[in-house]
Formats: structure tokens, C-alpha cells, sequence
């Protein structure tokens, strides 16, 4: 059987910035095939250079990722997605701006054709507030910040107190929040590393860097876990394949995505040389892993 | 050129000029005239037919809000609590124990091709005094086949072992929707995504096209047909090529018995193409297709703990419901199909959704004034007598479930609404007293299609075990019937076409065994129906 594709799901409130977000990555895609299911095809507005091809609900692009409306039913719509011939790197999907975006991913657990990636949450930094108060769409607001495995707090030039709104998103949701304007991260740090394995080049940015362990010896488990889960706030994404002590002849695949840890397996060792962690986040946390 | 006169016991024309006659004239598939056969004579010569002689005609019954999906179901077998007519007219017994389900799909699971999923329909555990199905159950009809039973609210199913298997649900699967027993384990009873999505990887998404196709929509048109109906909305379809092609097909057939009106889903595309698309769907139309609708679904259900309900929310304390489209997107979407002159049927249940709806048509008619929209609450079923004023003062119309009140009556009065809201819910009464033109409605095929079942609902309101629920909003047995008929056909725009037996009208008539206005009003559901008559063709239904 082929490997899952990792599946993360963009959620937040309408005006957030999912769709300058979204055309981030598939502008800036290089070689790894994404397909993009989108609520509205007329707000995501593609580059007509990309443009490959048309055809009712799904555009192709020339870099090789498609993009597809979800219409009404994102269930047929991904089955739809899962039957094509064509096969992606990573599923990504924007969920509506009412939408709890851990529904949504919920799709990637019950699918096994799918792996459950991220569900990284945009949020106006300008606007958040205002909406989290109003009567109607309040409470539909904190489940979308609740369900966040990693927190896009968006707009941060447009926040006229941004210290006390990470404060108070402190209070909303246990994710760590990377700040951005224009939506403008580095994509590896939201969809992955799958593409490099554990062989991640730095992400080009100066606030942002990756670090790469690779340890000859088998890792003691609770020790590595311990770490990543004691540096939520600046670890945003880590993906390792793992000789754990205590489970010397299994391949054990460490993922995290913000505040969500998870080791799965693989299947046997066999003869791979070394385990390997390559941990994405901000940069001073790097430089205390690295002591360690 | 032939006229042809049909004399009735009693005919019940909803117009108020000429209320009663015994007999109607037909020419040409429309209503020449009814009155006696004195003055019908003066148009000629006519030819009698007495076939109905001893029968009531009523105008045909127009459904408001239903869905071409009930054909799309009758592939598969139904297993709901209550009796149901299969669209070949047969009855389709109800099953009143887990144990009579598990026999009926053991039975069919014998008829079916190796390999293939065995799909079933209506199920309805609420009556079983808590006991719920269970995975142990569901093996019972297969272990080896995936086996998926829907529930009648089509958000809930139970599922076997095969299909929990392929899809990798054990203890440890932390999902929304995936029902655990006591112990952990998972029951096998599936919710909301979770039941949606293995619905789907049982039967193929090719299913999709399948429940909407050619024969699915000849599949309802019979049903309703049986009914009564003689128009009938599909109202939310994204409308796929394939289902356009099927529908166009079927209406296009001199035996397809009903008026099909597809409301298309606004959400399938965006605005701005949905509105192009349904403007060249426009010009497909024929006497039988009607595409004219939008339709935008706002919240969820009440019994799905999914309304959007203002304070003080669910009686029981749940949290409050889910937006499917929120405020922000239903200005949008329904700004977009009012400035071109679409009417726009939302879906709201709760409440907050009515009050956002309402709002959303102040707002669309502030930014493009336009008269006679008549934008339709779809079920409305919280809304107060402040919301109808609203409604009224706006132009708005209303189509309320009163078939609620029997099926989910006792549930809404015990948790979900409370006494007090649960009393008002369906408030047919108070649409009357604000003047706000209405229908009723059964959402086919969440319940079953039937109109004079509707109007006995609203006549009555009866719950399932037997509660009066809200004297006050009890209505007539004439204003129900006008509901069904005119009422209803004002809620499409067709009430000039059609909904009362009026010179020029088309002749469409629902043949009843009874009068309806001279049974007592318990007996409302009771009345037989012969069949009907559209645009001069006489349909008869089978016998059960
Ligand atoms: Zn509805
Ligand atoms: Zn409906």
C-alpha cells in the first residue's frame, strides 16, 4: 500500500487570509504536488500564468497541483479527489469560514488513505475580537481557535494591541501562534517536511530556522517526547523517523504539528543507519534543543 | 379540440368566488370552467367523464419543500418505524423492533451480488424504549459485505464490523460522531461527518449521481404522485449535468405525473457563476421543469442539536448549533441571486437563523430595492410572532414543517425546546393572524411525502404519542388545505398557474376519496387518494 498523504485543513473566519494564504502555496509549491479543495473558487483568484487548465470545478496548474470547489459536500468531494488517477504529495483543504476545522480533519483519521496533518487556524489580528464577542458568530469563532493545532495569527501590522491579543488568544486555545502579515511564513513550517524527509533544508527567513538531529543509537522515549512537548510555544513542526529504546526494532515516526504530538509506526527498523528529527520552529528555542 | 367534463361529489376550488361546484371542465390540459354542468354546456360541445362521479376534487396538492432524493433512496430498502407507501404504491410496513430490521436486511443481504455494500434507509431507534442498534447487530445481516443502515434523519448510521474494519476504527479512534459504549469500544453507531463519510466509502460516491438521476427522479415523482401532488419541489440540488439531463428527460415524458421545481444549491458554485448557470437552466424549462429556485441552508436541524438558537439556546443545555452559511456569507449569496430577480428559499430552523435570514432580505432590499420577491423561510420553525411581523412587513414568506410536530413533537417538548417554545413551534396560527403567506411542508424524505398528513399535522398537532402540542397554533381545516394547494403555489410563484380550480388554471387535481372538509378533522390523514389529474391526464395510483 502507497504511503497516506498528509491532509491539513485551513480553517478561520471570512477576511482572515486562507485564500493569500492558500495562493502562497500554490505559487510557491517547487516540484511537490498539492491539491487544494476551496470553498469559493472566485475569492482564491489563481495567477493566470499558472493556469494549466479549466474544467468545471477544477483548475490545474501548470506546477502540477489542482485545484478543486468543494461545492456542497466536501465528503464527494474528496472521495472524488481520492479516485483521480493523478496522486498528491498533500491534500490540503479550506474549510468554510462557520466551519470547525477539527471536523474536518477528523476526515483524514477516518480515511486511510489520508494522514492527519495540521489544522492551522488564520486569524485577523485586526478583527478576531470584535468577532469572538458577537452574538452569532462568537461561539463558532472559539471553536475554530480551540480546534487549532498551530495558530496563523494574521495581519499583525492591522493589530492595534497585539501583546494583549496574545494574551487573550493565550486564553483561547492551547496552540502556538506564529504571527505573520499577508500570510507570509514559510510554507514548510505549515505543510511539512515530507518532501525532504529528515533532510530539511533551513527555511529562508530570519526569524525561522530548522534544526536536524540524528542520533547513531537508540533514543530514549520519553526523554525526546518530554522535549517536544516542553517547547510548544516556539517547535511548530517536527517529523522524525525514530529508533525508540524501548522499541529498538520498530520504525517510529514522530509528528508534530503545534501542540499536537504524535508517534506512530512504521513497521520494522530493517537497516536504516541512524534515527533522524528535523524540528522546524522559531529561533531561539533551536539554540537551547541544541545544547540538549 | 375536445372539452371534457368531470363531474365529482364535491369539487373544492380555493377560489372564494365560487368555493364548491360538481363539476369542472378541462380543454387543452387547462381548467375551463367549474361550476354546474348547466353553465359548463355554454362552452359547447363537451364530453363527460363520470369516472369521478362519486369522488372529491381538490386542486392538486403542491409540495413546497421536499426532495428528489426520496427517489434516489427508494433503490434501497426502507426500515423505518413508521408505514410507508414504496413509489410502485405498495406498502412498505413499518419495523417496530431492532430485531424486525436485522430479519428484513438478513432477507435482502440473500438477493444481493457478492461483494456488493448493502445499503438501508429510515431507521429509526427513538421508538425502541433507548435501545440503540448495535455493531453485534449489524453483523447479524453480514460480516463479510459492508453494511450501513441510515438513519431517518439521514445525519446518523449504524455500520458493521466489515466497514468499521476498513476504515481502521477501534478503542483508540478519536473522532466526532463515533459512538462508544460504556466500556470504549466503538457501537458501531456513526454521526454527522463520520456517518456521512462511510455512507459514501460503502456505496461508491458514484451514489451521489445515482440518488438524483433519471430514475431516482421518476421514483419520487410516483411517490408524490400517490400523495396527492401534482408539483413538487427538489428544493437543493447542485444540479450536475447529469441530474439536468435526467430531469429534462423525465419531464420531458407525456406519463411523468408531477411538476418538478429543482431549487438549485447556491453554494455549489460561486455567485456570480451560480447566477449565469441558473439563467441558462431558465431557458431549458418546459410545462413539467420549472427552474426558478435558489435555495441557501443557513443552520442544521432542531433534533440535531445543529439549529442556530437565540438565547436561552437548547433546553437541555446543549451548546448551540452550527452555521453551514453563516451571516456574512448568506448577504453575499443571497444579495447576489436577489439583484437578478431569483427568489430565495432559506433554510432556517432555529431561531438565530431565522433572525439572520430575516435580516439578510432587509439588508438585500435596502441595497436593490425590489418588490414581490417573496423570499421563503424554509421550515422557520422557532420563529415568534415578532420574526412573522417581520416577514410580513418584508414581504417574505414562510414554509412551516408542521409534520414536526407529530415525529419530533415529544422530543422537542422533553429536550430540545422545552415545553414552552416546543408549544409555538410551527406557528401556523400566528402566520395566519400576521398575514404572512404560508405553506406546510414535509421535507421528503426526512418524512414521508404526503399533504393531507401535513394538514392534519397543523390541524391537529398531534405529537407521536398522542400530546396536543400548542393549542393555540391549530388551524383550520380549510386554511391547512389552502396551505397544500394556493398556499404553497404562492410560495413558488405559480399560484397564477396554479393551487385553485380557476378558469384558465392548468388542470391539475388531486382525486380524493373523501372530502376533506367534512371528515372530522382527526380523520384528515385518513382521507384516500385516488390519484390525480395533471394537465388533463388522469393519474390513477395503484391500489396497495
Ligand atoms: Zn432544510
Ligand atoms: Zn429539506
Amino acid at each position: 500500500m502507497t504511503a497516506p498523504i498528509p491532509f491539513t485543513v485551513i480553517g478561520g473566519f471570512l477576511g482572515a487570509g486562507k485564500t493569500t494564504l492558500l495562493n502562497r502555496l500554490l505559487r510557491g509549491a517547487e516540484g511537490r504536488r498539492f491539491a487544494v479543495l476551496v470553498n469559493d473558487f472566485g475569492a482564491l483568484d489563481i495567477d493566470g500564468r499558472l493556469v494549466a487548465a479549466h474544467g468545471g470545478d477544477t483548475v490545474a496548474l501548470a506546477n502540477g497541483c489542482l485545484c478543486c470547489t468543494i461545492g456542497d459536500s466536501l465528503v464527494t468531494t474528496l472521495l472524488g479527489l481520492l479516485e483521480r488517477p493523478d496522486r498528491f504529495d498533500h491534500i490540503v483543504v479550506e474549510a468554510s469560514g462557520v466551519a470547525d476545522p477539527g471536523r474536518v480533519a477528523d476526515l483524514a483519521v477516518l480515511e486511510p488513505r489520508l494522514s492527519r496533518d495540521g489544522v492551522i487556524v488564520v486569524v485577523d489580528a485586526a478583527e478576531v475580537r470584535a468577532r469572538a464577542a458577537d452574538r452569532r458568530v462568537g461561539d463558532t469563532i472559539q471553536r475554530q481557535l480551540k480546534a487549532a493545532d498551530l495558530l496563523l495569527l494574521n495581519k499583525t501590522d492591522l493589530a492595534n494591541d497585539l501583546p494583549a491579543l496574545q494574551v487573550w488568544l493565550g486564553t483561547q486555545s492551547d496552540a502556538p501562534v506564529l504571527e505573520a502579515r499577508h500570510a507570509d511564513v514559510p510554507l514548510d513550517l505549515l505543510f511539512g517536511l515530507d518532501r525532504h524527509g529528515a533532510t530539511a533544508a533551513s527555511p529562508s527567513s530570519d526569524t525561522f530556522a530548522s534544526w536536524s538531529y540524528t542520533w547513531p543509537e537508540p533514543v530514549d522515549r520519553d526523554v525526546l517526547l518530554a522535549m517536544l512537548r516542553e517547547a510548544p510555544g516556539e517547535v511548530l513542526r517536527a517529523k522524525g523517523i525514530v529508533r525508540f529504546a524501548d522499541a529498538p526494532d520498530r520504525r517510529s515516526v514522530v509528528h508534530l504539528v503545534g501542540r499536537r504530538l504524535e508517534v506512530g509506526d512504521e513497521g520494522p527498523w530493517g537497516d536504516t543507519a541512524e534515527s533522524r528529527l528535523v524540528i522546524l520552529g522559531l529561533k531561539p528555542v533551536l539554540g537551547s534543543l541544541q545544547r540538549e | 379540440m375536445t372539452t371534457t367534463v368531470y363531474s365529482a361529489r364535491r369539487i373544492v376550488t380555493m377560489n372564494p368566488n365560487r368555493p364548491f361546484a360538481t363539476h369542472v371542465a378541462v380543454r387543452d390540459g387547462r381548467i375551463l370552467g367549474a361550476g354546474s354542468l348547466e353553465e359548463l354546456k355554454g362552452w359547447g360541445e363537451v364530453e363527460f367523464d363520470t369516472r369521478f362521479a362519486d369522488k372529491v376534487i381538490l386542486p392538486g396538492f403542491v409540495e413546497g419543500h421536499s426532495h428528489a432524493f426520496e427517489g434516489g433512496v427508494w433503490k434501497f430498502p426502507y426500515v423505518g418505524y413508521f408505514d410507508r407507501t414504496t413509489p410502485e404504491g405498495k406498502a412498505a410496513p413499518g419495523l417496530k423492533s431492532i430485531d424486525e430490521v436485522v430479519a428484513a436486511l438478513q432477507a435482502h443481504e440473500k438477493t444481493l451480488p457478492k461483494g456488493a455494500s448493502l445499503l438501508a434507509w429510515g431507521f429509526d431507534p427513538i421508538y425502541f424504549g433507548g435501545r440503540r442498534m448495535v455493531v453485534a447487530d449489524v453483523d447479524r445481516i453480514s460480516t463479510e459485505r459492508p453494511v450501513v443502515i441510515i438513519h431517518s434523519n439521514f445525519h446518523v448510521a449504524n455500520a458493521n464490523t466489515a466497514v468499521l474494519a476498513k476504515a481502521g476504527i477501534t478503542r483508540t479512534t478519536n473522532v466526532h460522531g463515533i459512538v462508544k459504549d460504556a466500556s470504549g469500544e466503538p457501537t458501531g453507531e456513526l454521526q454527522e461527518m463520520a456517518a456521512k463519510y462511510m455512507a459514501y466509502r460503502a456505496a461508491g460516491v458514484e451514489i451521489a449521481a445515482v440518488l438524483s438521476d433519471e430514475q431516482a427522479v421518476w421514483r419520487f415523482a410516483r411517490v408524490a404522485q400517490l400523495a396527492g401532488v401534482t408539483t413538487a419541489t427538489d428544493l437543493h440540488n447542485e444540479l450536475p449535468d447529469s441530474t439536468v439531463e435526467g430531469y429534462l428527460k423525465a419531464s420531458a415524458s407525456d406519463d411523468f405525473p408531477i411538476r418538478l421545481l429543482p431549487a438549485f444549491a447556491a453554494t455549489a458554485i460561486p455567485p456570480a457563476e451560480g447566477v449565469t448557470r441558473l439563467q441558462a437552466l431558465v431557458k431549458k424549462n418546459n410545462d413539467k421543469l420549472r427552474f426558478q429556485l435558489v435555495k441557501i441552508v443557513t443552520d442544521g436541524s432542531i433534533q440535531g442539536l445543529s439549529a442556530r438558537m437565540r438565547w436561552p439556546g437548547y433546553y437541555d443545555g446543549t451548546p448551540n448549533g452550527v452555521w453551514n452559511v453563516g451571516p456574512d456569507d448568506l448577504d453575499r449569496i443571497l444579495l447576489a441571486y436577489h439583484r437578478e430577480g431569483f427568489q430565495v428559499h432559506i433554510h432556517t430552523n432555529g431561531d438565530e437563523a431565522s433572525e439572520v435570514g430575516i435580516e439578510a432580505v432587509e439588508r438585500a432590499l435596502a441595497a436593490a430595492p425590489r418588490w414581490d420577491h417573496r423570499h421563503t423561510l424554509q421550515h422557520a420553525q422557532m420563529a415568534d410572532a415578532g420574526q412573522f411581523r417581520r416577514m410580513k412587513a418584508l414581504g417574505m414568506c414562510a414554509n412551516l414543517f408542521a409534520n414536526h410536530i407529530f415525529y419530533w413533537g415529544d422530543i422537542h417538548r422533553a429536550k430540545t425546546l422545552g415545553p414552552e417554545r416546543a408549544e409555538r413551534m410551527d406557528a401556523c396560527a400566528t402566520a395566519l393572524a400576521t398575514g404572512v403567506p404560508f405553506a406546510i411542508h414535509c421535507d421528503a424524505p426526512v418524512t414521508p411525502i404526503g399533504p393531507l398528513f401535513t394538514a392534519w399535522c397543523a390541524v391537529n398537532r398531534l405529537t407521536a404519542s398522542g400530546r396536543t402540542l400548542g393549542e393555540a397554533e391549530k388551524i383550520p381545516v380549510a386554511d391547512a388545505l389552502r396551505a397544500i394547494t394556493l398556499g404553497a403555489a404562492y410560495t413558488l410563484k405559480l399560484d397564477e398557474e396554479l393551487g385553485s380550480i380557476d378558469v384558465g388554471k392548468r388542470a391539475d387535481f388531486a382525486i380524493l376519496d373523501d372530502d376533506p372538509l367534512s371528515v372530522p378533522p382527526e380523520k384528515l390523514k385518513d382521507v384516500g387518494v385516488w390519484g390525480t389529474v395533471l394537465g388533463g391526464k388522469v393519474f390513477e395510483a395503484p391500489k396497495a
